[in-house]
């Protein structure tokens, strides 16, 4: 492999970790606040897609200013889900029936979305998506660029609430334990609620970010989820710092990867570390168990 | 040990004579698989055969989930990874190392088995959420592997398999294939059995309820899961090898497809998990809701909204299935259980004396 192939790889490979790490930050949130694992994370994921492409087609604006309605009606389609569904589910089965729950929400987004947009593949006409910069030698495309950028805010703007406000420390109090957090006066339910809100807000940024580059279909987020469960499971069930790690890491290698074994082989290295990280470290590596630090 | 088991035995009829929705029960079963044998025989029509044997292969499939679905209680959404592996299986052994049909297809679960151990192995290290991301990341990665391994699987070309009888008719074929799958499913169904009333049967159940106290009681809760997931890899394996040998051709997308997995899923939930009918009424509500959904709504999409709606409303309102459900009602409008006893003195000390001196407690 000569340099700047590697090089393009490399950078590439950095883009793509970015948009896996907000999306599995969002991931273990749901996790962390609710030991609910999230299978429709993807599958709004691409719903956010979609609506960006509407967006874009019917008003020929751009598709980040659908952004402004799509963050906020997935943070009260989150907050929904978690006060109208999960709450529902009995504490004691709640992780496995969380699951199949969250699959039945997968599969009506899934069948919603083939059945209002087709099955037809979508992307999105934009006057910069041919254009490249150059960066470090390398040959990036904008869009890449912008879909990182995204990320990055988005990640960025997760962290400060996480680490700056009362709720944020509510909530990481939430994650820790949740009783003792109940005990110091945490509504817990509430920052619950909250919490998965927040996670669809990131499918809901994740989601334009991907639909800026990538063509879109109705069955597209079970190529997400697989590799976002690894990254969750690899960094740690609900540690945002483990998933973040992880997904830049496992995005950096499969991009590398791509280039002697092809995009097939390369996204088997999601479920290789899944498995050795079961076999040696089932917690994750670098969460702990079960988050017991941010 | 003697009087114990005469005591449960005694327990149990006097049970049978007390419940009528036992014999209820007991007649539903006989007429259900009396319709089941007969029906083939009363049709020529294809279609209604063939969804015959889709539903019992359904049935089969969710009777393999619920070996390790029903007994420990860790759902693998990623069962499909079993189905998919004995369709290939038989159909590698038969089109590319060239065995006989029969022999393939007896090969396949022992094939599969051998391979779920290391998966078990690997899985069962994890319980709750990582076990089921675990078992989806499995059909994942199978799904990947059959479409890239082209000059194995034949890729998205698919792989054919010729028809086992020679000379027969369609509608002779699937009739042919109705029964077999019968006779798999009868099989299924009395392992399931025999282990629901063993004492490793007892272990598993103690697995269900609290894994950690199991395990402090003595029993050997890994090795339980692993022989547990081994004959549920088998048996959805079976099903998988019926199935290639039944339809002919395959293709990765539809062998190793989550959807397939969620099925079997639902079905066995929908029934009833602790039910040894559980998954077979399960996968007969199913399987005609998908035949009705794919019927009525054609190409489009909307049989995955129908599905998700139906799987919502199975796990939020009835997470323990059908048959408790209806059972439930039974107990709530039937007659009720009461203090009063429904036989004279007589009676009571005539059975008193044919069951001997161990007067058994339950009675009292």
């Amino acid at each position: 492999m000569s340099s700047a192939l590697l090089l393009q790889s490399l950078i590439l490979g950095i883009l793509l970790g970015g948009l896996y790490a907000l999306l599995a930050a969002g991931l273990t949130l749901y996790f962390g606040v609710m030991r609910v694992v999230m299978i429709a994370h993807s599958a709004f994921l691409i719903l956010a897609g979609y609506l960006a492409w509407f967006f874009t087609v019917t008003t020929g604006w751009d598709p980040l200013i659908s952004l402004v309605i799509t963050v906020p009606v997935f943070f009260g389609l989150g907050v929904a889900v978690q006060r109208l569904l999960m709450t529902r589910l009995k504490p004691a089965s709640l992780t496995m029936m969380s699951v199949l729950l969250t699959f039945a929400i997968a599969l009506v987004i899934e069948g919603m979305l083939g059945f209002t947009f087709t099955g037809v593949q979508r992307r999105i006409k934009l006057d910069y998506g041919a254009a490249s910069i150059e960066l470090f030698g390398a040959q990036v495309a904008v869009v890449k660029l912008v879909a990182f950028g995204l990320a990055v805010l988005a990640l960025g703007a997760l962290w400060l609430v996480l680490k700056k406000t009362s709720f944020g420390q509510a909530l990481r109090a939430t994650i820790q334990h949740k009783e003792a957090a109940e005990l110091v006066g945490v509504d817990t339910a509430k920052v619950a609620s909250y919490g998965f809100g927040l996670g669809l807000a990131t499918a809901a940024v994740g989601g334009t970010a991907l639909a800026l580059d990538a063509t879109i279909y109705p069955s597209l987020h079970w190529h997400w989820i697989g590799p976002l469960f690894a990254i969750i499971v690899v960094g740690g069930l609900g540690s945002i710092p483990g998933a973040a790690i992880a997904a830049m890491l496992l995005g950096i290698t499969q991009s590398l990867l791509q280039v002697p074994l092809g995009t097939t082989w390369a996204q088997t290295v999601f479920y290789l570390a899944l498995f050795v990280t079961l076999i040696v470290r089932p917690q994750g590596f670098f969460g702990g168990r079960l988050a017991q630090r941010f | 040990m003697r009087n114990d088991s005469d005591l449960q035995a005694t327990g149990r009829w006097a049970g049978l004579r007390r419940s009528p929705q036992r014999m209820t029960g007991l007649t539903l079963v006989v007429v259900v698989a009396v319709f089941a044998l007969v029906f083939p025989m009363t049709t020529s029509t294809g279609y209604l055969l063939s969804t015959g044997v889709v539903i019992l292969n359904y049935a089969l499939l969710a009777t393999g989930w619920n070996f390790m679905g029903g007994f420990t209680g860790y759902i693998s959404l990623g069962h499909a990874a079993y189905f998919g592996l004995g369709c290939y299986t038989t159909a590698i052994l038969i089109d590319r190392v060239e065995l006989s049909w029969w022999l393939a297809l007896a090969l396949t679960p022992v094939i599969v088995g051998l391979i779920a151990v290391p998966i078990g192995i690997a899985a069962l290290r994890v319980r709750g959420a990582s076990f089921v991301i675990v078992t989806i990341a499995f059909v994942l990665i199978l799904l990947l592997v059959s479409q890239s391994w082209v000059s194995l699987t034949g890729g998205s070309t698919g792989i054919m398999i010729p028809r086992p009888f020679d000379g027969l008719t369609r509608v002779e074929h699937h009739r042919v294939f109705y029964y077999i799958f019968v006779a798999a499913l009868v099989l299924a169904l009395f392992v399931w059995w025999r282990i629901d009333r063993s004492r490793f049967g007892m272990g598993l159940k103690a697995v269900r309820e609290d894994e950690d106290k199991a395990r402090a009681l003595g029993v050997p809760t890994f090795w339980a899961k692993l022989i547990a997931f081994v004959w549920s890899a088998v048996f959805t394996s079976l099903a998988g090898g019926l199935y290639a040998l039944w339809f002919g051709d395959l293709d990765p997308v539809f062998q190793f497809s989550i959807l397939m997995g969620a099925y079997m899923v639902l079905m066995a939930l929908l029934g009833g998990v602790r039910e040894l009918y559980g998954p077979v009424v399960g996968a007969i509500v199913v399987g005609l809701s998908i035949e009705f959904f794919k019927a009525e709504f054609g190409d489009t999409q909307f049989h995955l909204v129908a599905t998700g709606l139906l799987l919502a409303v199975v796990v939020l309102f009835m997470p323990e299935g059908v048959i408790p459900a209806v059972r439930g009602l039974f107990t709530r409008f039937g007659p009720q259980a009461s203090s009063i006893r429904e036989e004279t003195a007589e009676q009571l000390a005539a059975r008193q004396d044919a069951v001997g001196a161990t007067t058994p407690g339950s009675e009292s």
